[in-house]
């Protein structure tokens, strides 16, 4: 039987998709028998959707100097 | 993103571009860090962005396009590694060892938890990460993260390369990468949980 800690260390395997049929099974089985682990592998799911969208969008300081530098590039080589 | 959206994009429509460097150019900056430094990462991702521009055109759309503008920017940093004759990305690149696992403490003796996650306030998934005070800590904290921890962390999960992937780009083998990736998402994981039970980083 697997403990709490093990689920743990092998819950990115198991989000990554890759685990053996075995390790699948077996972390089935505990957590069909753990609030807590089955909580903690629903958020960090959530958690890793979220990350993409961490840094949130770039000001338009931050777009326009990089258009502006984009349009520089293309007047030189004209 | 869609076929239509693609097409305008290689036509030459410009505002669309210009929303693209919007939606990923921070994410982008993040990911140049670990690599160069703070100091040059702008750099190298002001020039992955024009070369990206020059390839759009080639882009299939098979690749997210975060993942296809990862991999410019990564190519742009390593080379800008080379230029400067820093081919040795860190010293501590290889090790995985510098900092404890995050979660460790919460377990007791015989791995059962002691102190259990708490339920976390998920109403919008993708909002979770994206409450100001919140984004401040998880700056400060992946700012203080070891480098490779960081590279993985924003290779994998930010940028969406498969982690076959991130080994290859790294130089790293796959055991290793795995407990780094495990060892950056733990911090990820505690912070958020410590934030949703307190309010505070």
């Amino acid at each position: 039987m697997l403990t709490c800690r093990e689920i743990i260390d092998n819950a990115d395997h198991l989000l990554d998709g890759t685990t053996s049929r075995r390790q699948r099974l077996a972390v089935k089985a505990h957590l069909l028998m753990c609030r807590h682990c089955r909580r903690y592998v629903r958020q960090l799911r959530a958690l890793l959707r979220a990350v993409p969208f961490m840094y949130g969008k770039a000001s338009d300081a931050e777009v326009s100097r990089v258009m502006a530098h984009l349009h520089s590039h293309r007047t030189v080589k004209h | 993103m869609d076929r239509e959206t693609l097409q305008r994009l290689q036509a030459g429509d410009q505002a669309l571009f210009a929303d693209l460097v919007r939606d990923h150019h921070r994410a982008l900056i993040a990911l140049a860090v670990p690599i160069v430094g703070h100091s040059e990462a702008e750099e190298v991702v002001q020039n992955a962005w024009l070369k990206a521009h020059r390839a759009i055109a080639r882009f299939e759309g098979r690749a997210h396009i975060r993942t296809w503008l990862g991999r410019i920017v990564i190519n742009e940093a390593k080379m800008q590694l080379r230029q400067r004759g820093r081919e040795q990305l860190f010293a501590d690149w290889q090790s995985a060892d510098e900092s404890g696992e995050a979660l460790a403490e919460r377990f007791s003796a015989n791995g059962h938890w002691q102190l259990p996650p708490t339920q976390w306030d998920m109403d919008t998934p993708e909002g979770l990460l994206m409450r100001d005070d919140l984004a401040n800590c998880l700056e400060e904290l992946l700012n203080a993260m070891p480098a490779n921890q960081r590279a993985v962390l924003e290779l994998r999960d930010t940028t969406g390369f498969s982690f076959e992937d991130v080994c290859n780009e790294l130089s790293l083998s796959a055991s290793n990468a795995r407990v780094i990736l495990h060892r950056a998402r733990s911090q990820l994981f505690k912070l958020v949980d410590h934030y949703e039970e307190t309010g505070e980083c």
